[in-house]
């Protein structure tokens, strides 16, 4: 039965890391946001197109008890396929050449490494499902996926704003927050580190991150199941 | 995290850490976004476990009561003192805006205190230890020469000693073999011969080489502790006119230093001044002669010296200069026909001049002058007033000056003015007459400064006086908003700017003077006045080293920013745009104006002003 479902979904049996990803509990929805741990996490690809691009770059950095910890921090490169090297274009955006990329660690490892770190705790990403779809398709042929909850500071960006309507801080002709990362930090007045690095900006929405859930408890929701209703994916 | 690195190093004390200290606490450090009116420390609540540095928005301190002791914007840091201390925070910090904050671990901040001296002085934990360090760091900074070497470290051989009892001749072969230019005599208080007194005082005199060493030799000796910094050293010798100077350690003399061994590479020692004045026969030479004096002033100020040292050495070139042209006055105009004294007043008086300002001079002649002897003391005053404008010493906008009949009277007018302005005070002719009460002779052979002295030392007797005169005082306010920020004015097109000798130095000296006179001082010198109202306990200890401290850094930013006018060719004047001060600058200036404002608070009440009609 289990081997006909398989088949029928295509699914590669789990590898070791990922069944040890799997094992970790989801972290309890009651727990007031400060209490839950996250990972804030961001990736650098050479395109957008998950079946043509590869991921080439991941930054990460944990958030425990309400707060950003930088001694907490990852960055690893990530070797493309041959065929996926970045083109040119991208090369503007990320500065990551063939060459260093040629001396990453292989996709497997990365991976491995990253399930290890996240395993237990809540993701968070911005405009998660870029992000998410890019580790997903990685993570295909060792027959795992990103487990939810995952938080979107885009969404919850959104939220935010609608809230704000609702309660009548804000006009209703004030159009919707820019879902770009830059303009939602400068809007709450909060530093921005360098762009473009997968680390910098993980911090960044880090940041981002921290002040919405903060201004989200001002509101009520003060549990990681407001968090998820805000801005769950 | 290169720009959390960055944002760090634009402040102090990150600014003074290596850079790769900087970045390892950068990589320490924590993030936390607090909301307007979120408590973050508490009053006698739980201890700091952070030390906390502000990046975005503002946090207030809160003393009980909720009254707001502090506001701190970025960069700022706060929580040190419960964390160094272990013990509750003496104050509550609350978000005034949203807020994010940098947090470093107590364990990381305690150990860059025992690693980093920088790092650690400046989270002393009081604001005076803090000021005091913001001096020091200036000093230390720019020339370790003159600053940190002890006079000690300069003695180049043991001293060479000879009986009084031996002979000049003695002497000079002594020198001779040992190939020195003075000799310490034995005795207790040790005294000095140097091939100077031989030249003056024994071949000049006609004395036979069997002339005694007793009989020519300077005693006792002018000496300094061996211990005392390579400046003191300076000072002393330029104020009293020698060139050598024993050094002495439990009684007795261990070495000698000369000028040339303290100040061996700068050629525009003080030191020089002297000689310069007494080779001057022109007033074009004087003009040159005061040209030298704030050239020194240049050189000490980038050598590190305190502000009130430099003020010192001015004084002593100045008064120098003044002593000069009134001898040459009398040269021309015949001796004096009855004693007189000149005094000096104000900054000049308080030994605190540093650039060339506007002269405040005054007169004062013997009773017994005669009408011929008045008009000799009328055309004294136009010759020496005269020349000074020549050496670079404008007139007094407001007349203060011994041209003026007004300031040059008898001795018992000048009682009669002290005696009215204590006995019958009146609080605007107070704001005029201030300066008079820093006065000073610096020439004349009539006694006038120890009995005027007499008068003023007994003001705080007057108790109306001293209330009207603190209420003058508090005229001025420390210039600091409800959110205790520097409040900053506007002129014309410029904002944000700053006065920092009106509301700044002279806020200091107002009140400097008050506690002077509360302590029956004879001192007219800010610092020195302070000293001696905290060792006669009308000032508290706390409160007066916060007035030293603050005194000198306004007193530095203001002369560097003086000095940056003059260098680009501008009249200098005392504004400077706060903003565009460094971080540290507006620091300092604003726990300097926060020490000055809570003196100011405790001067009403101390002096009772709202007794007053």
């Amino acid at each position: 039965m289990l081997s006909l479902w398989s088949r029928l979904f295509q699914r590669t049996p789990p590898a070791d890391f990922v069944r040890a990803y799997e094992a970790f509990p989801e972290p309890d929805r009651r727990l007031p946001w400060r209490e839950v741990p996250y990972t804030v996490i961001d990736v650098e690809t050479t395109g957008l197109d998950p079946r043509h691009d590869a991921l080439i770059a991941i930054g990460a950095v944990n958030v425990e008890n309400g707060r950003v910890l930088l001694k907490q921090t990852w960055y690893s490169l990530i070797r493309p396929p041959p065929d996926r090297e970045p083109s040119v274009e991208s090369i503007r955006v990320h500065h990551l050449t063939p060459e260093e990329l040629r001396d990453a660690p292989p996709p497997e490892a990365v991976l491995a490494e990253l399930l290890q770190r996240i395993a237990g705790r809540v993701l968070v990403v911005h405009v998660a499902e870029i992000d998410v779809r890019f580790i997903n398709a990685a993570l295909k042929p060792f027959g795992g996926r990103l487990r939810r909850p995952i938080l979107d500071t885009a969404r919850l960006a959104m939220t935010l704003h609608l809230n704000a309507q609702w309660l009548g801080e804000q006009s209703r002709d004030m159009p919707a927050p820019a879902v770009e990362l830059r303009g939602l930090v400068s809007a709450l007045g909060l530093p921005i580190y360098a762009q473009h690095n997968a680390l910098n900006d993980a911090v960044t929405t880090a940041q981002l991150f921290i002040a919405q859930a903060t201004l989200l408890a001002d509101q009520g929701r003060n549990n990681l199941a407001g968090l998820i209703r805000a801005g769950g994916v | 995290m290169d720009e959390i690195a960055r944002f760090l190093r634009s402040y102090p004390p990150f600014d003074r850490l290596p850079d790769q200290v900087v970045h390892q606490i950068a990589g320490e450090l924590q993030i936390e976004f607090v909301r307007a009116g979120q408590t973050i420390l508490t009053r006698g609540g739980e201890p700091a476990q952070f030390l906390y540095i502000v990046c975005k928005g503002s946090v207030d301190l809160l003393r009980s009561g909720d009254q707001v002791v502090d506001t701190l914007g970025p960069g700022e840091a706060f929580g040190h003192p419960s964390l160094i201390r272990g013990q509750p925070p003496l104050v509550t910090v609350r978000a005034h805006t949203d807020t994010l904050l940098y947090l470093l671990p107590g364990a990381i901040f305690h150990r860059l205190r025992a690693e980093q001296p920088q790092f650690a002085a400046f989270f002393a934990a009081s604001v005076i230890e803090r000021l005091g360090y913001a001096i020091q760091s200036r000093q230390a900074e720019s020339n370790p020469a003159l600053f940190q070497t002890r006079l000690r470290d300069l003695i180049a051989r043991p001293p060479v000693f000879i009986s009084a009892d031996a002979t000049v001749g003695d002497a000079a072969r002594l020198m001779r073999a040992e190939r020195i230019s003075s000799l310490i005599v034995d005795q207790f208080p040790p005294g000095i011969i140097t091939d100077r007194d031989l030249r003056n005082r024994v071949l000049a005199e006609g004395l036979p080489d069997t002339t005694l060493v007793r009989q020519v030799m300077s005693a006792p000796a002018t000496t300094i502790s061996a211990d005392a910094l390579a400046f003191e050293g300076l000072l002393l010798m330029l104020e009293r006119g020698i060139h050598h100077l024993p050094l002495v350690d439990h009684d007795r003399v261990i070495g000698l230093v000369t000028h040339t061994d303290i100040l061996r590479r700068q050629s525009n020692s003080p030191l020089f001044l002297p000689r310069l004045l007494q080779r001057a026969t022109t007033l074009a030479d004087l003009r040159r002669y005061t040209d030298q004096v704030a050239d020194a002033v240049n050189t000490l100020m980038a050598a590190g010296a305190r502000v009130s040292d430099i003020g010192r050495v001015v004084a002593v070139a100045h008064d120098a200069l003044l002593q000069r042209l009134l001898h040459d006055a009398e040269a021309e105009l015949g001796p004096p026909p009855v004693p007189y004294a000149w005094l000096v007043l104000g900054s000049e008086g308080r030994y605190e001049q540093t650039l060339r300002t506007d002269q405040d001079n005054a007169l004062v002649y013997d009773d017994e002058a005669s009408p011929e002897a008045v008009r000799y003391f009328e055309r004294l005053a136009e010759l020496v007033v005269g020349w000074l404008v020549e050496c670079g010493f404008p007139r007094c906008p407001g007349d203060v000056m011994a041209t003026n009949p007004e300031w040059r009277q008898p001795l018992s007018v000048w009682q009669r003015y002290f005696r009215r302005w204590i006995e019958v005070p009146d609080e605007e002719s107070l704001l005029r007459t201030a300066i008079f009460f820093d006065y000073r002779q610096v020439y004349g052979a009539l006694p006038a400064e120890p009995i005027l002295r007499t008068i003023t030392q007994h003001a705080a007797e007057h108790r109306i006086f001293m209330a009207r005169l603190a209420r003058a005082a508090l005229r001025q306010p420390a210039p600091l908003t409800f959110f205790r920020q520097v409040a900053l004015e506007r002129r014309g097109e410029q904002r944000d700017l700053l006065d920092l000798k009106l509301r700044g130095t002279a806020m200091v000296v107002d009140l400097a003077r008050l506690f002077g006179l509360e302590a029956h001082s004879n001192e007219t010198n800010t610092i020195a006045r302070l000293r001696a109202a905290m060792a006669a306990g009308v000032l508290s200890r706390e409160d007066g080293d916060n007035l030293i401290s603050a005194f000198e850094l306004l007193s530095t930013l203001r002369l560097q920013h003086q000095q940056r006018q003059i260098a680009n060719g501008l009249t200098p004047d005392n504004l400077v745009n706060f903003h565009q001060l460094g971080p540290r600058e507006r620091r300092e200036i604003k726990e300097s104006l926060q020490a000055i404002a809570s003196v100011q608070r405790g001067v009403a009440l101390m002096f009772q002003t709202d007794r007053l009609a």
